[in-house]
């Protein structure tokens, strides 16, 4: 499916190319299939999309996950089936990384554990918080904030900088520092995370208006070309909005089934029937993804061009 | 007629300088609530920096932190800084950071903001996974699990602004001042959103 252009004069082409809704009970629970397969190396290769080009820097995107129930755990594991194929560098989390204690036990059980196959093979995780999220996270050495609850990072590959926001206290010293940060920044692609969706289906919450408000301008000024948030606990791809791309990946543990506005009229693609997260590759002006579920499909796919100034 | 004139031309004035004279009795009137407010603001603050210095020469006893740490040494580093200012401010009780006129002055602050006209979002917002009726304790842990509520970023530029580490919460209709680092409410002041 190819999206239009909204903003011609934005210069953005979004060949979304969205693969057929693909979702659907599988009739084995993925646990239980998991069990009676084969192991991860004799299994089929997974379906993905991507170019997997040597140079290009590859990173996941995960949100509303550390339940530490089954599916999350089920996920997790088709997190490191993807990394087997598609080796990605770097995780970046949207938010609500632990629901309910926050003990040291509960790290192990909602983060370490599940995501064991993807800290063994290197691969750094880059947390932004949730509502749910204790403060104390951001000194969580496995979420690579340094004591910061938002902070910015250049990535390992590609002429690429993170913006990890606390969308939950965007107080007035956040927001400059985000405006000078972006001002300053130098590379081709930046991309902001953060844990509120400023376009969102989901019926639960919806799109947040007021964040909207302050953070839109500063992205559109500068030059951003993509975002990333949870919060509603589904996936979605919303349609460019004045040139920029906005995904909803709260779907990575807690899902909420069927928890999606069909009216809101920008959705490009949604999934509310299992749990998913996004892998990206980023080379050149070029942004690919999958999304990619518990049950191993890909649900959507397509590439994202990068915003060119005018 | 020069007389009946120059009356005429001050009758004709006279609304305006009633007006004027209206206008500079508002003026007059408000310069001391700004005045009154900015000293609230100050005496607020004041408050909370003195519980910040607290925080800080306590933290200092205890072995610091490491910058990337694991989650053992996370909690028990928030619970042993937790326990040093319980005991600390053992005899502090609701009010004390803020006192009756600050209360007055924050919901008036509040109140601004949700008249505005973005009111009716930013009320929907802080009722969003807002804990509603949870029993708090002033100087006590903000409760295990328990999410925290976003603030909008209109209801913070209203706010006065906070040091590092202290945030403030909504709880209900309650607005905390949560310290963040040692996951404590500092206090808490009731009937904060206005109906």
């Amino acid at each position: 499916m190819l999206i239009p252009r909204r903003h011609p004069a934005l210069a953005l082409i979004v060949c979304a190319v969205s693969v057929a809704c693909l979702s659907g009970t599988p009739a084995v629970s993925p646990a239980l299939a998991a069990r009676q397969a084969p192991p991860a190396a004799a299994q089929a290769p997974l379906p993905l999309t991507l170019p997997n080009r040597e140079d290009a820097l590859k990173f996941g995107v995960m949100g509303d996950f550390g339940t530490g129930k089954r599916e999350q755990y089920e996920l997790g594991e088709e997190m490191g089936r993807v990394h087997s194929q598609f080796p990605f560098q770097l995780m970046i989390t949207v938010g609500d990384n632990l629901y309910g204690g926050q003990s040291p036990s509960d790290f192990v059980k909602k983060f370490e554990t599940p995501y064991k196959a993807l800290l063994s093979a290197g691969v750094k995780f880059y947390a932004s918080l949730g509502n749910h999220d204790s403060r104390q996270q951001s000194a969580y050495a496995l979420f690579n904030m340094d004591g910061r609850t938002y902070y910015t990072f250049k990535a390992p590959k590609q002429d690429v900088r993170f913006f990890a926001l606390y969308s939950d206290y965007l107080d007035p010293a956040q927001l400059q520092w985000l405006e000078r940060e972006l001002q300053n920044s130098r590379e081709d692609w930046k991309i902001p995370y953060f844990h509120h969706p400023l376009y969102s289906s989901g019926d639960r919450h919806g799109s947040d208006l007021l964040k909207r408000k302050v953070l839109e301008p500063l992205f559109l000024k500068y030059g951003v070309s993509v975002v990333f948030a949870g919060h509603d606990h589904v996936y979605e791809r919303v349609m460019p909005q004045q040139g920029i791309t906005h995904f909803v990946v709260g779907s990575s543990g807690q899902l909420r089934k069927g928890n999606i506005d069909k009216g809101t009229g920008f959705t490009a693609y949604a999934n509310a029937t299992e749990q998913a997260f996004l892998v990206a590759e980023i080379s050149d002006d070029q942004l690919f993804f999958n999304a990619v579920s518990r049950s191993g499909k890909v649900i959507d796919a397509g590439v994202i061009e990068r915003r060119k100034p005018e | 007629m020069i007389t009946v004139r120059r009356i005429t031309v001050s009758l004709g004035l006279a609304p305006l300088l009633a007006a004027v004279s209206l206008l500079a009795g508002d003026i007059a009137q408000e310069k001391p609530r700004v005045n009154a407010d900015a000293a609230l603001s100050v005496e607020f603050l004041k408050g909370v920096q003195a519980y910040v210095e607290l925080h800080k020469k306590l933290e200092a006893t205890l072995p610091p932190r490491p910058e990337h740490a694991t989650p053992a040494e996370i909690g028990a580093h928030e619970q042993a800084l937790a326990k040093l200012i319980i005991s600390a401010r053992g005899r502090a009780k609701q009010g004390d950071l803020f006192p009756q006129k600050v209360r007055a002055y924050l919901r008036r602050q509040i109140g601004s903001v949700l008249r505005g006209p973005d009111g009716a979002v930013i009320r929907r917002s802080l009722m969003e996974d807002n804990p509603g009726k949870v029993q708090l304790r002033c100087n006590a842990r903000y409760p295990e699990g328990l999410p925290i509520t976003t603030m909008p970023a209109p209801v913070l530029s209203a706010l006065p602004k906070l040091p590092e580490h202290v945030e403030y919460r909504f709880v209900g209709d309650r607005l905390v001042l949560l310290d963040s680092h040692a996951g404590l409410v500092m206090d808490y002041m009731t009937d904060a959103l206005p109906q």
